[in-house]
């Protein structure tokens, strides 16, 4: 199989990108479970003030780039009209990326940390994408049922406005709050972690990085179809014969053509290399390698093998569940938080809605495990 | 004075948070007279910040050391940084 010239340079600075996020989240521990579950935990806002200062740079970044016609498709690819299961696939998600300890992404830049833990929910994430794989066709029929606003993709579109005045109002209201909690101090970080990056200056290279990405891929930051490649993968092994009576292994679901180039490539959740391929692998591997760059520069690089069994399989419970989440809502949190609510996709919009109940019963459960019975 | 260790390094997150505030509310009174300290021992970076928030919320204090490759977060009474200093 050969390459595009053009397909690798898109490969090697989407590596870089991955790089810097991997690096910046694991100085900065920024988790994007620890947003949601610390705000029923331990009634702390710390992380989601920045998940709202990522989302508000976000939409204030992608809008000026669709006004000044940078950004190549508006809405971007890959989204679709929303789906009342989007709700559920979100209560799934927060559920399971509370108990995995950490959201797809968190999961990756804390393996590249050196957490084994991180790579139980990793293996549960192949596993739960498999599992989704199983019963595709029905879930496909259940959420056409439940469709509405069959031909809007975003909030602006539904309601027939143009997205710059919504997106004013979004970002205005994001603001405000980012500068009251500004002038209330609550920017200011008291971790002790050596090298540790203040968490708004992660926020704000993030923000860039995602944009970067769009320039670079057509589509935002997303992960988790690789995870069920690499499930599809691990069947084409062990059960081939299985795997091609599976559509949604085999079926050919996603179109996008690379900015760099133009051309239309196609892809989907296949142990095939992609268009999903080109833009998600990178990353993934790029975060892995960003967060083992800056635990080894910080000498905390270490890996402990002796693991409580409770948590082992309640981790690996979580990563299945969150994968079962993320496949029924059509999108992990970062493809919804940082791609798709900054635009008001609606489809994200649900996922959010539901992720603040399924990080509270999250909540629940990890206090029942991690601290009853001692 | 007492010691109580707990190594909670490679756990899921948040179990250092969780686990010490578990043991502070356990052992508030011996905490805050000074006859014990929790010797926390974690590898969770956000850690070295929220377990001092939390601790000190509670009456006690703090101090992170980082020792090897991982952090060492020990309670003591919420004014003996005071009398050294």
């Amino acid at each position: 199989m050969t390459v595009d010239f053009s397909v690798w340079v898109v490969m090697v600075a989407l590596s870089l990108i991955g790089l810097a996020a991997g690096f910046l989240m694991h100085r900065s521990d920024f988790c994007m479970a620890s947003a949601f579950r610390d705000v029923f935990l331990f009634k702390s806002y710390r992380l989601l003030r920045a998940l709202v200062l990522l989302i508000t740079l976000s939409a204030l970044l992608f809008e000026l780039c669709r006004l000044t016609g940078i950004l190549p498709a508006y809405p971007f690819p890959w989204f679709s009209p929303p789906v009342g299961v989007n709700f559920f696939g979100g209560m799934v998600f927060g559920l399971g990326m509370v108990l995995a300890g950490g959201c797809v992404v968190g999961v990756l830049y804390k393996m590249g940390g050196g957490s084994l833990m991180a790579l139980v929910a990793f293996v549960g994430l192949l596993a739960g994408s498999a599992l989704y794989a199983e019963f595709h066709p029905w879930w496909m029929a259940l959420a056409k049922q439940t469709s509405f606003a069959t031909k809007a993709v975003t909030l602006p579109q539904w309601i027939g406005v143009s997205p710059i005045a919504p997106i004013i109002v979004l970002v205005a209201v994001g603001g405000f709050f980012c500068w009251r909690w500004l002038r209330a101090g609550d920017w200011i970080d008291t971790n002790e972690a050596e090298g540790f990056i203040p968490l708004w200056l992660t926020v704000v290279g993030l923000a860039v990085l995602g944009v970067l990405v769009v320039f670079l891929c057509g589509v935002p930051m997303g992960v988790t179809t690789s995870y069920a490649k690499g499930a599809a993968l691990v069947e084409s092994w062990l059960i081939p014969g299985h795997l091609a009576t599976l559509p949604y292994f085999t079926a050919i679901s996603s179109y996008n053509a690379l900015p760099i180039d133009g051309v239309m490539r196609s892809g989907g959740a296949g142990a095939t290399f992609d268009i999903v391929a080109i833009v998600q692998l990178p990353l993934i591997l790029g975060i892995i390698g960003g967060s083992w760059l800056s635990a080894q520069l910080l000498g905390e690089f270490r890996i402990i093998w002796k693991l409580p069994i409770k948590q082992v399989a309640m981790v690996f419970t979580g990563g299945v569940i969150m994968a079962l989440g993320a496949r029924m809502s059509f999108g992990c949190n970062v493809w919804h938080l940082w791609g798709g609510l900054p635009l008001l996709t609606m489809q994200s919009l649900l996922f959010v809605a539901g992720l603040f109940p399924g990080a509270w019963f999250g909540g629940k459960v990890l206090q029942q495990v991690l601290v009853s019975g001692k | 004075m007492k010691t109580l260790e707990m190594d909670i390094r490679g756990q899921v997150c948040p179990s250092s948070l969780l686990l010490v505030l578990r043991e502070i509310n356990r052992h508030h009174q011996e905490l805050i007279s000074g006859q014990l300290c929790i010797v926390i021992l974690t590898d969770n970076r956000a850690a070295t910040g929220t377990v001092p928030e939390a601790v000190r919320n509670m009456g006690v204090d703090a101090v992170v050391e980082k020792v090897d490759k991982y952090y060492r977060i020990t309670t003591q009474q919420q004014n003996v940084r005071g009398k050294r200093n």
